[in-house]
């Protein structure tokens, strides 16, 4: 074999060899995969038929560096609690007054004479103009306060930590607690599987409590004994799925509720009765597997959802034409 | 003269042999020290990153793959309907091969009290195809989550996974601290 033979089988050897390392490079690169044998599609799911969407959003307010806690509404007014504050801002943005908080709370209610702040295991009670009136602890080292509402003079307290609510008066006398559990078989008390318990006082005094386990929505007497309830426990658009939802509740004027729910998130309104009214923002207006917004409304039924994920402040308004959303 | 000249020769080349030899098992017995004492590095998922695109199943060079789901109990709900267990939408919440999400029923549901479950995972069964972990995150508190094991993985200097991982999860960690899990507490590992 003469020696240029012998280099030319070389070289092509080589070039073989070059060639099958980048055929197998190319090859095993992450955007070169085949599907995945052991997908869970849970993009079907997100779908949303867009004539449920009777909402669209009109405007956001991002909040920068603040890291978000709570949101309320109140008298045409926005109570936002970040890490250190509570912010009072106009529907414009315009911030209109700071009142310094000792952290970052995890509730806000107005009311017409009070703006109650709770805290992990902490409730505050400012006056309207933000002087502080009470202060109390709630003494127990499993505590997690998710929520508070208040009733005249009676403050509702959701402790996720230990499954119940208590009832205060404003100046923290504790009056009771219930824990949603009952002699007959209808329910099994409230199933918290994580921080995610809410409750509310709509306009007609009644109090709603979410049974996230049970993806129902209870309404109580202020002793606690149960009223009525209706569960929606579902994988379609009309129902609740996952572990605990719906994460975030609120309620309008005319009683309607407002569910906020994680994980697969999305807002809805439903009428009383628990009949879906309109779906309020699908999942792909919020990121993959993200943290319920907390969401409050005005008395016009213009809707703010308090995005984590993305730290701002989202507006809905109905739309009389679904399709422009 | 010539003599001469020949047997210094020698000398120069044994005496170069000998100090070659010398220099060589000295730089070994130092390069054994230092890897002896220096920091030894090993593969480990961010469950963070981690988008469950199911290539540790099928990406790793052990079969099954090395790659496990761990559990954070401290960041389960030990719910009825477990997202991670149940397949979206099942009728009955019972532990039939139909209703579970887990393609080898590695995850076994225990009673704890009505009606709270435990979900524990046999790594036997694993093959770290990241379904539940899906499952979990999608509908759940996202306690589950997948963990590269260390009993099990041989540390290659190129890891098979890692180079396919589409979100590079897959990093190095120091060996004195090989896990990146969620939550508190897990039961304990092995290796």
């Amino acid at each position: 074999m003469s020696k240029k033979t012998l280099s030319i089988i070389v070289l092509l050897i080589i070039a073989l060899i070059i060639s099958l390392i980048i055929i197998d490079f190319i090859g095993k690169s992450s955007d070169k995969r085949g599907e995945n044998p052991y997908d869970l599609d849970v993009d079907q799911y997100k779908l949303v038929d867009s004539s449920l969407i009777r909402y669209r959003e009109t405007k956001n307010f991002p909040l920068g560096d603040r890291l978000p806690g709570a949101i309320d509404v109140y008298n045409g007014l926005i109570y936002l609690g970040v890490e250190d504050a509570l912010l009072i801002i106009t529907p414009e943005g315009l911030q209109k007054k700071s009142i310094p908080l000792t952290g970052k709370p995890e509730s806000i209610r107005v009311t017409a004479s009070n703006i109650i702040i709770a805290y992990k295991n902490e409730i505050n009670v400012f006056d309207s103009s933000g002087k502080l009136l009470s202060s109390w602890k709630v003494d127990n080292e499993r505590t997690i306060i998710t929520s508070v509402a208040v009733k005249d003079s009676l403050l509702f307290v959701a402790d996720a930590g230990n499954r119940r609510v208590l009832r205060y008066t404003l100046d923290g006398k504790l009056l009771g607690e219930f824990t949603g559990k009952r002699e007959s078989t209808a329910g099994h008390g409230f199933i918290v599987p994580s921080a995610n318990f809410d409750l509310v006082v709509n306009k007609f005094g009644e109090l709603w409590v979410v049974n996230p386990g049970e993806h129902s929505i209870e309404n109580y007497s202020d002793e606690g004994e149960l009223r009525g309830f209706w569960t929606k426990n579902s994988m379609e658009i009309d129902g609740f799925s996952g572990c605990c939802n719906p994460a975030e509740l609120a309620v309008m004027d005319d009683g309607s509720f407002i569910t906020s729910e994680k994980a697969l998130v999305r807002i809805k309104v439903y009428d009383p009765s628990g009949r879906l009214l309109s779906v309020v923002a699908p999942p792909e207006k919020f990121l993959d597997q993200g943290h319920a917004p907390e969401v409050a409304a005005d008395s016009t039924g213009v809707i703010y959802a308090l995005d984590f994920d993305r730290k701002m402040i989202r507006v809905f308004e109905k739309t009389d034409d679904p399709q422009k959303n | 003269m010539e003599k001469d000249k020949s047997i210094k020769r020698r000398e120069f080349i044994h005496t170069g042999l000998r100090l070659a030899l010398g220099f060589s098992l000295a730089g070994v017995a130092v390069a054994a020290g230092r890897k002896s004492t220096a920091e030894k590095w090993v593969w480990q998922i961010d469950p963070a990153k981690c988008t469950q695109c199911g290539r540790c199943a099928t990406e790793c060079v052990k079969s099954p793959s090395a790659v496990k789901c761990i559990h954070a109990y401290d960041l389960c709900g030990y719910c009825d309907l477990c997202g991670g267990y149940f397949k979206p939408g099942v009728k009955q919440l019972e532990t039939g091969a139909e209703n579970q999400l887990c393609p080898t029923a590695a995850i076994q549901r225990k009673y704890i009290e009505e009606p709270y479950f435990e979900y524990v995972i046999n790594e036997d069964l694993c093959i770290g195809c990241a379904k539940c972990v899906k499952g979990c995150s999608s509908f759940g508190n996202g306690s589950l989550h997948l963990q590269i094991r260390h009993d099990r993985c041989d540390n290659c200097n190129e890891c098979s996974i890692a180079r396919s991982c589409p979100s590079d999860a897959i990093k190095r960690v120091p060996a004195s601290q090989p896990y990146l899990i969620k939550g508190e507490f897990i039961k304990p590992l092995k290796g």
